[in-house]
């Protein structure tokens, strides 16, 4: 391989590779953002700050 | 939440800058390496000067038009927003990419042209200190604070980061360096490079340029939701808290409560 094949496949294949990786990392958080998802305060009986049960 | 939408529905247009990237870079392959001619001096070495050049453009000044302008937004007051903070901190992860890309196409080159892998070189070097004070820089985000003191911090580290930025571009005006001054245009703005592979290269800044915003859209998008998740977290503990320090309240007080049984009559 020469140092240009070496130049082009350097850059393109870590480019890729990072941006698949940021595709997947957004795709992580998003998925966990949902999960972490919680009911406002005082819907479903979750008591809200200054709220007595 | 702050910007659900900026996330839940992904702008269209990021998408549209994500395929005309990836078209005009394989555009510049091709011409870059069937289409073109060798170089009359460098002959073939002369192709990697279609993506290197690009590469360092966009780790240097788009990066840091990016990083710097949105980290003095931030500290401005009348403008201050953690959209600029998340800007700035996007633009410096996908520079630090740039950055280490720049290092490795240059060294590729510079091995068969001057001889060397490295050579501590006025240019290489204020180079390789960008990428050290980009990773320097995601550490200090790492580091855990107040959204807004994270900001501020990060903030005044974009734009020290920032001076190295016109000491890389002038390096090789104010010492005496290895690395060629410019590569298309010279102080005086006469072309170095004409036809086929002046519009080579030219098609080689669009390209990247293109992917970098794109890539720097995404790093946005993960950015949000990592903060969006981090609020979430701190909402669901202080629910729980709230709750245990309800029930606390509430055996307290049926302690004292004279029908609860076990207190002295």
């Amino acid at each position: 391989m020469s140092y240009v094949d070496a130049g082009y496949a350097v850059a393109l294949a870590s480019l890729f590779v990072y941006a698949i990786g940021l595709v997947l990392r957004r795709r992580r958080w998003a998925r966990a953002l949902k999960v972490s998802e919680v009911p406002a305060p005082g819907a479903d009986g979750v008591p809200g700050p200054g709220e007595r049960l | 939440m702050s910007e659900p939408v900026l996330v839940r529905r992904r702008p269209r247009w990021l998408d549209v800058v994500g395929v005309l990237g990836v078209v005009a870079m394989g555009f510049t392959v091709w011409l870059g390496l069937w289409v073109t001619p060798p170089d009359v001096v460098q002959g073939n070495l002369a192709r990697l000067l279609y993506i290197h050049p690009p590469i360092a453009t966009v780790a240097l000044y788009w990066v840091g038009l990016v990083a710097a302008g949105g980290s003095l937004l931030y500290l401005w007051p009348r403008t201050r927003s953690l959209f600029w903070d998340r800007l700035a901190a996007s633009a410096v992860e996908v520079g630090a990419v740039f950055s280490a890309l720049t290092l490795v196409t240059g060294s590729l080159w510079g091995r068969p042209a001057w001889g060397v892998w490295w050579t501590w070189d006025a240019r290489l070097t204020s180079t390789a200190l960008l990428l050290l004070l980009e990773i320097g820089y995601m550490a200090l985000r790492r580091v855990p604070a107040e959204p807004a003191i994270r900001a501020r911090r990060c903030a005044v580290a974009a734009l020290l980061i920032a001076i190295d930025i016109p000491i890389v571009h002038f390096s090789v005006d104010w010492w005496q360096t290895l690395h060629q001054g410019g590569t298309v245009l010279d102080p005086g703005f006469d072309l170095h490079v004409h036809g086929i592979m002046l519009w080579t290269l030219g098609l080689g800044f669009l390209a990247f340029s293109l992917i970098f915003v794109w890539l720097l859209g995404v790093r946005y998008q993960v950015e949000v939701l990592q903060d969006a998740v981090g609020d979430q977290e701190l909402e669901v503990s202080l629910t729980e808290r709230w709750s245990e320090d309800t029930e606390l309240v509430g055996v307290a007080s049926g302690d004292r409560d004279p029908h609860a049984g076990g207190g002295a009559p």
